[in-house]
Protein backbone atom coordinates (compact mmCIF):
# COMPACT_ATOMS: atom_id res chain seq x y z
CA UNK A 1 0.00 0.00 0.00
CA UNK A 2 1.78 3.14 -1.15
CA UNK A 3 1.00 6.45 0.45
CA UNK A 4 2.11 9.88 -0.73
CA UNK A 5 3.83 12.14 1.77
CA UNK A 6 0.69 14.21 2.02
CA UNK A 7 -1.17 11.17 3.30
CA UNK A 8 1.47 10.37 5.87
CA UNK A 9 -0.58 11.69 8.77
CA UNK A 10 -3.55 9.58 7.79
CA UNK A 11 -1.74 6.34 7.28
CA UNK A 12 -3.29 3.30 8.80
CA UNK A 13 -1.46 1.79 11.76
CA UNK A 14 -1.71 -1.55 13.53
CA UNK A 15 -3.27 -1.32 16.99
CA UNK A 16 -2.26 -4.15 19.33
CA UNK A 17 -4.58 -5.41 22.12
CA UNK A 18 -2.81 -8.45 23.47
CA UNK A 19 -1.22 -11.84 22.92
CA UNK A 20 -3.25 -15.06 22.87
CA UNK A 21 -2.69 -18.75 22.09
CA UNK A 22 -2.74 -19.37 18.32
CA UNK A 23 -6.02 -21.33 18.55
CA UNK A 24 -8.07 -18.32 19.65
CA UNK A 25 -10.49 -17.10 17.01
CA UNK A 26 -12.44 -13.87 16.94
CA UNK A 27 -15.82 -13.50 15.23
CA UNK A 28 -16.02 -11.07 12.33
CA UNK A 29 -18.53 -8.90 14.13
CA UNK A 30 -16.27 -8.20 17.13
CA UNK A 31 -15.19 -4.54 17.18
CA UNK A 32 -12.39 -2.72 18.94
CA UNK A 33 -10.96 0.80 19.27
CA UNK A 34 -11.29 3.84 16.99
CA UNK A 35 -14.36 5.34 15.29
CA UNK A 36 -16.09 3.69 13.66
CA UNK A 37 -14.95 0.80 15.86
CA UNK A 38 -12.44 -1.27 13.93
CA UNK A 39 -12.64 -4.96 13.16
CA UNK A 40 -10.45 -7.19 15.34
CA UNK A 41 -8.20 -9.75 13.73
CA UNK A 42 -5.76 -12.41 14.87
CA UNK A 43 -2.22 -12.60 13.48
CA UNK A 44 -0.52 -15.92 14.22
CA UNK A 45 3.06 -17.18 14.33
CA UNK A 46 3.62 -20.69 15.63
CA UNK A 47 1.91 -21.26 18.97
CA UNK A 48 1.03 -17.62 19.62
CA UNK A 49 -1.24 -15.00 18.12
CA UNK A 50 -1.92 -11.34 18.64
CA UNK A 51 -5.21 -9.41 18.53
CA UNK A 52 -4.93 -6.33 16.31
CA UNK A 53 -6.98 -3.73 14.43
CA UNK A 54 -5.97 -1.65 11.43
CA UNK A 55 -6.89 1.91 12.42
CA UNK A 56 -6.54 5.42 11.04
CA UNK A 57 -3.23 6.76 12.31
CA UNK A 58 -4.44 10.34 11.98
CA UNK A 59 -7.18 10.02 14.55
CA UNK A 60 -6.15 10.64 18.17
CA UNK A 61 -6.70 7.63 20.37
CA UNK A 62 -7.84 7.57 23.97
CA UNK A 63 -11.46 8.63 24.11
CA UNK A 64 -13.51 6.79 26.76
CA UNK A 65 -14.99 4.52 24.07
CA UNK A 66 -11.48 3.52 22.99
CA UNK A 67 -10.41 2.64 26.54
CA UNK A 68 -13.55 0.65 27.18
CA UNK A 69 -13.29 -1.19 23.85
CA UNK A 70 -9.69 -2.19 24.57
CA UNK A 71 -10.61 -3.54 28.00
CA UNK A 72 -13.87 -5.23 27.02
CA UNK A 73 -12.26 -7.15 24.18
CA UNK A 74 -9.45 -8.45 26.39
CA UNK A 75 -11.77 -9.27 29.29
CA UNK A 76 -14.09 -11.16 26.96
CA UNK A 77 -11.14 -13.26 25.81
CA UNK A 78 -9.80 -13.67 29.36
CA UNK A 79 -13.05 -15.30 30.47
CA UNK A 80 -12.37 -18.25 28.15
CA UNK A 81 -8.67 -18.23 27.19
CA UNK A 82 -5.36 -16.96 28.52
CA UNK A 83 -4.37 -13.52 27.24
CA UNK A 84 -1.40 -11.21 27.83
CA UNK A 85 -2.90 -7.71 27.72
CA UNK A 86 -0.97 -4.77 26.29
CA UNK A 87 -1.19 -1.40 27.98
CA UNK A 88 -3.63 0.87 26.14
CA UNK A 89 -2.21 2.71 23.15
CA UNK A 90 0.12 0.11 21.64
CA UNK A 91 0.59 0.70 17.91
CA UNK A 92 3.00 -0.58 15.27
CA UNK A 93 3.62 0.35 11.64
CA UNK A 94 2.19 -2.85 10.23
CA UNK A 95 0.90 -6.32 11.03
CA UNK A 96 4.22 -7.66 9.71
CA UNK A 97 6.18 -5.64 12.26
CA UNK A 98 4.02 -7.07 15.04
CA UNK A 99 4.26 -10.61 13.71
CA UNK A 100 8.05 -10.48 13.35
CA UNK A 101 9.21 -8.35 16.28
CA UNK A 102 6.61 -9.34 18.86
CA UNK A 103 5.48 -12.88 18.00
CA UNK A 104 8.35 -14.56 16.17
CA UNK A 105 11.09 -12.93 18.21
CA UNK A 106 9.49 -13.85 21.55
CA UNK A 107 7.41 -16.94 20.74
CA UNK A 108 8.87 -19.18 23.44
CA UNK A 109 8.50 -16.79 26.35
CA UNK A 110 5.04 -15.61 25.23
CA UNK A 111 3.86 -19.21 24.88
CA UNK A 112 5.25 -20.06 28.33
CA UNK A 113 3.56 -17.04 29.93
CA UNK A 114 0.25 -17.95 28.26
CA UNK A 115 0.56 -21.53 29.47
CA UNK A 116 1.08 -20.30 33.04
CA UNK A 117 -2.11 -18.26 32.75
CA UNK A 118 -4.18 -21.16 31.39
CA UNK A 119 -7.29 -21.47 33.54
CA UNK A 120 -6.55 -18.24 35.46
CA UNK A 121 -7.89 -14.72 35.25
CA UNK A 122 -7.63 -11.52 37.23
CA UNK A 123 -10.19 -10.25 39.70
CA UNK A 124 -10.12 -6.85 41.34
CA UNK A 125 -11.38 -6.54 44.89
CA UNK A 126 -12.00 -2.94 45.83
CA UNK A 127 -13.17 -1.66 49.19
CA UNK A 128 -13.95 1.93 50.11
CA UNK A 129 -14.71 3.24 53.59
CA UNK A 130 -18.08 4.87 54.02
CA UNK A 131 -16.96 8.51 54.20
CA UNK A 132 -18.79 9.49 57.39
CA UNK A 133 -18.16 6.20 59.17
CA UNK A 134 -14.39 6.28 58.71
CA UNK A 135 -14.14 9.91 59.86
CA UNK A 136 -16.30 9.23 62.89
CA UNK A 137 -14.11 6.24 63.78
CA UNK A 138 -10.89 8.25 63.45
CA UNK A 139 -12.20 11.10 65.61
CA UNK A 140 -13.55 8.71 68.25
CA UNK A 141 -10.31 6.77 68.43
CA UNK A 142 -8.21 9.94 68.62
CA UNK A 143 -9.63 12.43 71.11
CA UNK A 144 -6.87 14.93 70.29
CA UNK A 145 -8.04 15.05 66.67
CA UNK A 146 -11.62 15.54 67.82
CA UNK A 147 -10.51 18.39 70.12
CA UNK A 148 -8.58 20.07 67.30
CA UNK A 149 -11.60 19.75 65.06
CA UNK A 150 -13.72 21.47 67.68
CA UNK A 151 -11.08 24.20 68.14
CA UNK A 152 -10.95 24.89 64.41
CA UNK A 153 -14.70 25.10 64.16
CA UNK A 154 -15.65 28.74 64.01
CA UNK A 155 -12.04 29.93 63.84
CA UNK A 156 -11.28 32.41 61.02
CA UNK A 157 -10.48 30.60 57.75
CA UNK A 158 -7.01 32.15 57.34
CA UNK A 159 -5.94 31.77 60.94
CA UNK A 160 -6.91 28.10 61.06
CA UNK A 161 -5.53 27.06 57.68
CA UNK A 162 -2.36 25.48 59.05
CA UNK A 163 -4.32 23.76 61.77
CA UNK A 164 -6.75 22.42 59.17
CA UNK A 165 -3.89 21.03 57.14
CA UNK A 166 -2.42 19.37 60.24
CA UNK A 167 -5.78 17.90 61.19
CA UNK A 168 -6.37 16.64 57.66
CA UNK A 169 -2.89 15.17 57.48
CA UNK A 170 -3.49 13.38 60.75
CA UNK A 171 -6.81 11.98 59.53
CA UNK A 172 -5.10 10.88 56.31
CA UNK A 173 -2.48 8.99 58.32
CA UNK A 174 -5.12 7.39 60.51
CA UNK A 175 -7.08 6.25 57.45
CA UNK A 176 -3.83 4.95 55.93
CA UNK A 177 -3.24 2.86 59.08
CA UNK A 178 -6.72 1.37 58.75
CA UNK A 179 -6.13 0.76 55.04
CA UNK A 180 -2.91 -1.12 55.79
CA UNK A 181 -4.50 -3.27 58.47
CA UNK A 182 -7.63 -4.09 56.45
CA UNK A 183 -5.59 -4.73 53.29
CA UNK A 184 -3.32 -7.17 55.14
CA UNK A 185 -6.29 -8.96 56.66
CA UNK A 186 -8.02 -9.42 53.30
CA UNK A 187 -4.81 -10.50 51.55
CA UNK A 188 -4.49 -13.24 54.19
CA UNK A 189 -8.11 -14.27 53.80
CA UNK A 190 -7.69 -14.46 50.02
CA UNK A 191 -4.89 -17.02 50.28
CA UNK A 192 -7.17 -20.06 49.81
CA UNK A 193 -8.59 -18.62 46.57
CA UNK A 194 -5.69 -16.75 45.03
CA UNK A 195 -2.58 -17.88 43.23
CA UNK A 196 -1.17 -14.35 43.58
CA UNK A 197 -2.36 -11.06 45.03
CA UNK A 198 -1.00 -7.62 44.15
CA UNK A 199 -1.80 -4.57 46.23
CA UNK A 200 -2.68 -1.64 43.99
CA UNK A 201 -2.01 1.94 45.01
CA UNK A 202 -5.13 3.58 46.45
CA UNK A 203 -6.80 5.96 44.00
CA UNK A 204 -9.13 7.62 46.49
CA UNK A 205 -8.59 9.00 49.99
CA UNK A 206 -11.29 6.69 51.38
CA UNK A 207 -9.98 3.52 49.75
CA UNK A 208 -9.85 0.64 52.23
CA UNK A 209 -8.19 -1.85 49.88
CA UNK A 210 -7.47 -2.18 46.19
CA UNK A 211 -6.33 -5.67 45.30
CA UNK A 212 -5.61 -7.48 42.06
CA UNK A 213 -6.13 -11.22 42.49
CA UNK A 214 -4.95 -13.93 40.10
CA UNK A 215 -7.24 -16.92 40.54
CA UNK A 216 -8.62 -19.94 38.71
CA UNK A 217 -11.68 -19.01 36.66
CA UNK A 218 -13.23 -22.30 37.82
CA UNK A 219 -13.30 -20.79 41.31
CA UNK A 220 -15.14 -17.60 40.32
CA UNK A 221 -18.10 -18.66 42.46
CA UNK A 222 -16.00 -18.99 45.61
CA UNK A 223 -14.41 -15.57 45.11
CA UNK A 224 -17.80 -13.99 44.53
CA UNK A 225 -19.07 -15.68 47.69
CA UNK A 226 -16.09 -14.37 49.68
CA UNK A 227 -16.71 -10.83 48.35
CA UNK A 228 -20.37 -11.09 49.37
CA UNK A 229 -19.37 -12.19 52.86
CA UNK A 230 -16.97 -9.25 53.13
CA UNK A 231 -19.70 -6.86 52.02
CA UNK A 232 -22.03 -8.24 54.69
CA UNK A 233 -19.38 -8.18 57.41
CA UNK A 234 -18.61 -4.54 56.62
CA UNK A 235 -22.08 -3.30 55.83
CA UNK A 236 -22.14 0.41 56.73
CA UNK A 237 -18.35 0.51 57.16
CA UNK A 238 -16.72 -0.50 53.85
CA UNK A 239 -18.45 -0.85 50.49
CA UNK A 240 -16.99 -3.78 48.58
CA UNK A 241 -16.90 -4.39 44.83
CA UNK A 242 -15.57 -7.35 42.88
CA UNK A 243 -14.61 -6.92 39.22
CA UNK A 244 -13.73 -9.71 36.82
CA UNK A 245 -12.86 -12.15 35.52
CA UNK A 246 -10.67 -9.89 33.44
CA UNK A 247 -7.35 -10.02 31.60
CA UNK A 248 -4.37 -10.32 33.96
CA UNK A 249 -3.13 -6.75 33.58
CA UNK A 250 -1.45 -6.76 36.99
CA UNK A 251 0.36 -10.07 36.47
CA UNK A 252 2.04 -9.82 33.07
CA UNK A 253 5.78 -9.22 32.85
CA UNK A 254 7.90 -7.58 30.23
CA UNK A 255 10.49 -9.64 28.34
CA UNK A 256 14.02 -9.82 29.67
CA UNK A 257 16.22 -7.32 27.89
CA UNK B 1 -12.51 -21.62 20.45
CA UNK B 2 -14.54 -18.81 18.98
CA UNK B 3 -15.60 -15.64 20.70
CA UNK B 4 -18.35 -13.32 19.70
CA UNK B 5 -19.81 -10.09 20.98
CA UNK B 6 -22.98 -11.84 22.06
CA UNK B 7 -21.22 -14.82 23.53
CA UNK B 8 -20.16 -15.82 26.98
CA UNK B 9 -18.25 -13.11 28.71
CA UNK B 10 -19.93 -10.17 27.04
CA UNK B 11 -21.59 -9.32 30.32
CA UNK B 12 -18.29 -9.48 32.20
CA UNK B 13 -17.01 -6.25 33.55
CA UNK B 14 -20.50 -5.33 34.65
CA UNK B 15 -20.24 -2.85 37.48
CA UNK B 16 -16.92 -1.52 36.28
CA UNK B 17 -16.86 2.21 35.68
CA UNK B 18 -14.71 4.30 33.36
CA UNK B 19 -12.48 5.02 36.39
CA UNK B 20 -11.93 1.27 36.79
CA UNK B 21 -11.05 0.99 33.12
CA UNK B 22 -8.61 3.90 33.35
CA UNK B 23 -6.95 2.47 36.49
CA UNK B 24 -6.31 -0.74 34.61
CA UNK B 25 -5.59 -0.13 30.94
CA UNK B 26 -3.47 3.04 31.22
CA UNK B 27 -1.27 1.84 34.02
CA UNK B 28 -0.97 -1.94 33.68
CA UNK B 29 -0.25 -4.45 30.96
CA UNK B 30 2.64 -5.09 28.62
CA UNK B 31 4.29 -2.09 26.99
CA UNK B 32 4.82 -2.59 23.27
CA UNK B 33 8.09 -0.63 23.31
CA UNK B 34 9.62 -3.56 25.19
CA UNK B 35 9.17 -5.66 22.04
CA UNK B 36 9.16 -3.32 19.09
CA UNK B 37 11.83 -0.70 18.51
CA UNK B 38 11.38 3.04 18.57
CA UNK B 39 10.74 3.25 14.83
CA UNK B 40 7.05 2.48 15.19
CA UNK B 41 4.24 4.56 13.85
CA UNK B 42 3.38 7.54 15.96
CA UNK B 43 -0.20 8.09 16.99
CA UNK B 44 -1.56 10.89 19.08
CA UNK B 45 -2.65 9.55 22.43
CA UNK B 46 -5.15 11.63 24.33
CA UNK B 47 -3.52 11.58 27.70
CA UNK B 48 -5.48 11.20 30.86
CA UNK B 49 -3.52 11.75 34.02
CA UNK B 50 -4.72 8.75 35.96
CA UNK B 51 -2.27 9.16 38.80
CA UNK B 52 -3.84 10.51 41.89
CA UNK B 53 -1.81 11.60 44.86
CA UNK B 54 -3.87 11.12 47.96
CA UNK B 55 -1.16 12.54 50.24
CA UNK B 56 -1.59 16.19 49.28
CA UNK B 57 -2.59 19.46 50.91
CA UNK B 58 -5.83 19.36 48.92
CA UNK B 59 -6.68 15.99 50.41
CA UNK B 60 -5.80 17.20 53.91
CA UNK B 61 -7.99 20.28 53.59
CA UNK B 62 -10.80 18.07 52.30
CA UNK B 63 -10.46 15.69 55.25
CA UNK B 64 -10.54 18.65 57.65
CA UNK B 65 -13.59 20.10 55.91
CA UNK B 66 -15.37 16.75 56.06
CA UNK B 67 -14.47 16.36 59.75
CA UNK B 68 -15.86 19.82 60.41
CA UNK B 69 -19.19 18.89 58.83
CA UNK B 70 -19.47 15.55 60.59
CA UNK B 71 -22.13 15.18 63.26
CA UNK B 72 -20.32 12.94 65.69
CA UNK B 73 -23.10 12.35 68.17
CA UNK B 74 -25.67 10.87 65.83
CA UNK B 75 -23.64 8.70 63.48
CA UNK B 76 -21.08 7.18 65.78
CA UNK B 77 -23.10 4.64 67.72
CA UNK B 78 -21.75 1.11 67.61
CA UNK B 79 -18.85 2.05 65.35
CA UNK B 80 -16.02 1.08 67.71
CA UNK B 81 -17.36 -2.47 67.82
CA UNK B 82 -17.50 -2.65 64.06
CA UNK B 83 -14.00 -1.25 63.69
CA UNK B 84 -12.78 -3.71 66.29
CA UNK B 85 -14.15 -6.70 64.41
CA UNK B 86 -13.14 -5.38 61.00
CA UNK B 87 -9.53 -4.68 61.91
CA UNK B 88 -8.28 -8.20 62.35
CA UNK B 89 -4.92 -7.48 60.75
CA UNK B 90 -2.98 -5.92 63.56
CA UNK B 91 0.68 -6.35 62.67
CA UNK B 92 1.45 -3.18 60.73
CA UNK B 93 -1.71 -1.51 61.88
CA UNK B 94 -0.47 -1.46 65.46
CA UNK B 95 2.83 0.18 64.55
CA UNK B 96 0.99 2.80 62.53
CA UNK B 97 -1.41 3.37 65.43
CA UNK B 98 1.60 4.06 67.67
CA UNK B 99 2.87 6.75 65.33
CA UNK B 100 -0.60 8.23 65.23
CA UNK B 101 -0.79 8.32 69.02
CA UNK B 102 2.37 10.43 69.05
CA UNK B 103 1.03 12.71 66.34
CA UNK B 104 -2.13 13.18 68.41
CA UNK B 105 -0.14 14.98 71.14
CA UNK B 106 1.02 17.55 68.60
CA UNK B 107 -2.61 18.14 67.63
CA UNK B 108 -3.43 19.06 71.22
CA UNK B 109 -0.81 21.81 71.16
CA UNK B 110 -2.24 23.21 67.95
CA UNK B 111 -5.73 23.10 69.40
CA UNK B 112 -4.59 25.02 72.46
CA UNK B 113 -2.87 27.65 70.34
CA UNK B 114 -6.09 28.30 68.45
CA UNK B 115 -7.80 29.20 71.69
CA UNK B 116 -11.31 27.91 72.14
CA UNK B 117 -10.84 24.44 73.65
CA UNK B 118 -14.21 23.12 72.66
CA UNK B 119 -17.19 23.93 70.49
CA UNK B 120 -20.28 25.23 72.25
Amino acid sequence: MAHSDRDAGRQSVCYVYGVVPADVEIDEDVRGVSAPPARVQVIRRGRVGVLVSQIDGGRPLGRPDDLVAHKELLDMVAAVAPVLPMRFGAVADSPDAVADQLLSAHEDELAADLENLEGYAEYVLHGRYEPEAVLAAVLQENPAAARLRDAIHGAPEEEARDARIRLGEFIGQAVEAKRQADTEAVVRELEPYAQQVRVREPTHEDDAMYLAVLAETSRSGEIEQYARELAERWDGWISVRLLGPMAAYDFVRAPEA
Amino acid sequence: MTLSTGGEGSSQGGGSSLADVVDTVLDKGLVIDAYIGASVAGIELLTINARITIASVDTYLRFAERADRLQLDSGGKGLPDMVESATTGRAKGKAAQGAIGAAGKALDQIANSIGSPSRQ
